[in-house]
């Protein structure tokens, strides 16, 4: 059965410096996998490699198969590909329910049905439904901007998720978010994963995030996949530690 | 649009409804400039406050439609078509000139509409058989639609008046509409926006097409309404111009160009006492501005009302700007 | 073929000029996101400085250097300080808008203040026509042509053998990284603003002889300037250089074989080209942005 994301062999150098090195993995539908590693370990440009933002200097990436290295990142989107980003990227001026009409309204119809048709593009009762499954219903009419981080935060999932995709990419969800909104976006996604089996991969620093969360992990570090398996046993490998306390 | 924002728009209505009866002839020539220019502006508008593109041709572009009308009316095709013909070909040559320029990040269409602006001097100047080159066109006959004679000042300034009303109108729906969401989210943060699926390349061309087009179709008023023109009108004065009537309003606000083009209709009337300098300090006004208060004379009220209703009432003053 | 080596070394002297424009342009670009637009109106200004000075009795040697320092302290420094630091916080698109105010308000002082009239411009060294195979050259272009190479070159060795030079490419290549790595970003940006303010002094008294001191002289060196930079490569300083030379020989190339009406249209149907064809330039790389 093809993975849903298959990276072959991906390297990305800038100058002199190899970012990632030779980096090759397979996602299975269905499958959190969870990649870690310290600062400078390659995984934030692995994932701009998969996502179109940069193209990578060898290798290829596919999904469902289907050849997409340096597709552009609206065309990766429209094929089922999301992702959230490490610095929050909501847009402040608009209100939640407007972010997350914006994060829909581009994967129905064409330019012409936009321009001429619905001013919600038809899509008022589904961000409704998101809005209430990550439990912002109280914040429907505020202005992003004026949402607390952890909200926010919730937001960003919530945009990622609007189109419904198959694999969502999701680059250190967890930071700044204090424990409680923890808990709370863990429980929601899983609570996605379940419903919709959807495949994720998050980069992630927290340990306990990703131990709850992954089904699998992937540790890099200076740009090579140094090991691979179960959560508990990565938590344990010794070539994982060292990296992470050479650093 | 609050109950404020929409009294003024009220009172600016009617009192533009009810000008040309209180005006002599150079006070409605002056409004009909106005109600012209502003269609050229809320063009200019669309390209730089929406999506984020400077665009130093929307003289060019006027000019384009002025010649399009001046040469096809007076060879008996009815004003409408020509009015139409001018919008259209000018959406198709913004389409053809932003196409490649805005593949690349850098601000590159600022360079090629500088370009284009200049190559449009030239070819007007130059090709006489088909301008009159220097010596320009005169005599643009004013319309007859429909039994409507236009020749009067008074009814041209209706017509004028009326065409922007509903090219705003157009404009008005268009930002209501998901495009005004996505041109938002592509001039606040188009790497966002592209992960969510926006094409922000084909809605960044579409704004400058219609931009300019809007600038045609300006163009296509302006022959008649000055009755001479010749290539010097369009040169990069106007489209630097406009682009400060854009800013000087407040860029990327609804009703900015048209508070930007009253004040720079009106600022050659206030200016006379600099006489020559009118220049000198029209730029500089600009950069102070950008300085200061880069979000325009509008932006500024806006931020004033906020500060006097916090201070009246309590409420904590918002930092970021309005919305349409 | 004489008249063909004439338009050449002509074509060459003043591509060399073009060179030391989008050069200075190029590096304000990559340092600190700086479009100046202005940047025409930068190489027409120097000139007026030192006839200026010449007015006030200086020799001309000494205007000279008079020139080149308020170049350096007004169109360096003030530029900087007044204009680029303050605009810089509200994005490129406030700053490119300044600088195209800038550029107006450069133009319109300089018509009211000094004068609309084209004002001549001492040459370096005496016009002589020197006889070059069957060619006769005018030694203005030699000199022009020399001045330039020497100014190019002494630019290379700078950017590339020393310790300043390289630092100062680190900062325009990745200033993040540069600064991680102990260069001082901000000293660096500061001299490259300085380093503009020079070449573009030098290409102010290169190029007024020829074409007299005129405050519209910004409009087409300033389309000059932009064009080279872009067929060059955006990105690149040797990018500028190669498109200067090449813009300055087929504008002279241009001018004795295309109509006279249309000269002026040759660069800008180049820079169309280049951006339908290849938009990154001659030598440039296409750029990605990563979040």
């Amino acid at each position: 059965m093809t993975a849903v994301l298959e990276v072959s062999n991906i390297r990305k150098t800038f100058g002199g410096i190899v970012a990632v090195d030779d980096v090759s993995l397979k996602v299975p539908a269905g499958e959190i996998l969870g990649i870690i590693g310290p600062n400078g370990s390659g995984k934030s440009t692995l994932f701009n490699c998969v996502l179109g933002q940069l193209q990578p200097s060898a290798g290829e990436v596919r999904i469902d198969g289907k050849l997409t290295t340096g597709m552009r990142p609206c065309d990766l989107n429209r094929l089922g590909v999301s992702r959230t980003f490490q610095l929050l990227q909501v847009f402040p001026q608009l209100s939640v329910r407007d972010n997350l009409i914006l994060a829909g309204q581009e994967h129905q119809g064409s330019m012409a049905s936009r321009l001429f048709g619905r001013a919600d593009a038809g899509l008022s009762d589904a961000a409704g439904e998101m809005i209430e499954f990550f439990g912002l219903s109280h914040l429907v009419h505020e202005r992003a901007g004026s949402l607390s981080y952890g909200q926010q935060k919730l937001l960003d999932a919530a945009m990622a998720f609007m189109a419904g995709p198959r694999l969502v990419l999701l680059d250190e969800p967890a930071g700044g978010v204090n424990l409680t909104m923890l808990g709370q976006l863990r429980e929601r996604l899983h609570a996605y994963h379940a419903e919709r089996n959807a495949t994720f991969v998050v980069i992630e620093h927290q340990m306990e995030f990703v131990m709850a969360l992954c089904t699998r992990v992937v540790a890099l570090a200076e740009g090579r996949v140094i090991a691979e398996g179960a959560p508990q046993d990565i938590r344990r490998n010794p070539a994982v530690i060292e990296a992470y306390l050479g650093h | 649009m609050t109950r404020f924002g929409g009294i003024l728009v009220a009172i600016a209505a009617v009192t533009a409804v009810a000008a040309p009866f209180f005006l002599k002839p150079f006070g409605i020539f002056l409004i009909s400039t106005w109600a012209v220019l502003t269609i050229a502006a809320i063009g200019l508008n669309l390209t730089l406050g929406y999506a984020g593109q400077i665009s130093l041709a929307q003289g060019a572009f006027v000019g384009i439609g002025a010649y399009t009308v001046a040469l096809l009316t007076p060879a008996g095709v009815p004003f409408f078509v020509a009015f139409m013909a001018a919008g259209l070909l000018c959406f198709a040559i913004g389409w053809i000139l932003g196409y490649p320029a805005l593949r690349v990040q850098h601000h590159y269409l600022a360079f090629v509409t500088l370009a284009f602006t200049t190559l449009v001097f030239l070819v007007l100047r130059n090709e006489e058989w088909l301008t009159n080159g220097i010596y320009g066109i005169t005599g643009t006959p004013r319309p007859n639609l429909l039994g409507w004679k236009t020749s009067g000042a008074r009814d041209f300034y209706f017509l004028c008046l009326g065409t922007l009303t509903m090219l705003s109108l157009a404009t008005w729906w268009m930002l209501r509409s998901p495009w005004g969401r996505a041109f938002l989210a592509l001039r606040e943060n188009p790497i966002r926006a592209l992960s969510l699926g926006l094409d922000t390349r084909r809605y960044t061309l579409m704004a400058f097409a219609i931009g300019s087009s809007l600038g045609g179709l300006a163009g296509a008023l302006y022959a008649p309404l000055v009755q001479f023109i010749e290539p010097n009108s369009f040169s990069f004065g106007l489209s630097f111009n406009l682009l400060l009537m854009v800013i000087v309003g407040g860029s990327g606000n609804f009703f900015g160009p048209f508070v930007g083009v009253l004040i720079a209709v009106l600022l050659p009337e206030w200016l006379r006492i600099t006489q020559g300098y009118y220049l000198i300090a029209y730029a500089a006004a600009v950069m102070v501005i950008l300085v200061f208060c880069p979000t325009g004379v509008l932006g500024l009220i806006e931020r004033t009302r906020r500060l006097v209703r916090h201070k009246v009432t309590g409420t904590p003053p918002l930092t970021s700007g309005a919305g349409p | 073929m004489a008249s063909f080596i004439q338009l050449l070394v002509s074509g060459l002297a003043t591509g060399a000029i073009y060179a030391l424009i989008a050069v200075g342009f190029t590096l304000l670009w990559q340092t600190s996101q700086t479009i100046n637009f202005a940047q025409g109106e930068f190489v027409m200004l120097p000139a007026f400085f030192v006839l200026a000075a010449m007015n006030a009795g200086a020799p001309f040697w000494l205007a000279v250097l008079i020139g080149i320092s308020l170049s350096v302290l007004i169109l360096g420094i003030l530029f900087k300080v007044v204009v680029v630091d303050p605009m810089l916080k509200y994005g490129v698109l406030p700053l490119v808008i300044s600088t195209i105010a800038l550029s107006l308000l450069l133009k319109e002082s300089t018509k009211d203040f000094y004068s609309s009239q084209a004002q001549p411009f001492p040459a370096l060294v005496p016009a002589i026509d020197v006889h070059v195979f069957d060619a006769v050259v005018s030694t203005q272009s030699l000199a022009v042509l020399a001045v330039a190479i020497v100014t190019v070159v002494s630019l290379n060795l700078l950017l590339n053998r020393t310790r300043l030079g390289r630092q100062m490419q680190a900062t325009a290549q990745n200033a993040t990284l540069a600064r991680i790595l102990g260069v001082p970003v901000r000293r660096m940006v500061l001299y490259t603003f300085l380093l503009n303010a020079v070449l573009v002094a030098i290409a102010s008294i290169l190029v007024s002889p020829i074409y007299l001191a005129k405050f519209t002289n910004g409009e087409t060196l300033g389309m000059a300037a932009f064009i080279a930079a872009i067929v060059g490569g955006f990105n690149q300083v040797r990018g500028a250089i190669l498109g200067g030379i090449i813009l300055g020989v087929l504008d002279n190339l241009s001018a004795a074989y295309i109509s006279s009406q249309y000269r002026g249209a040759f660069p800008l149907i180049v820079l169309i080209i280049v951006i339908l064809l290849r938009p990154q330039g001659l030598l440039g790389r296409i750029e990605e942005r990563s979040v």
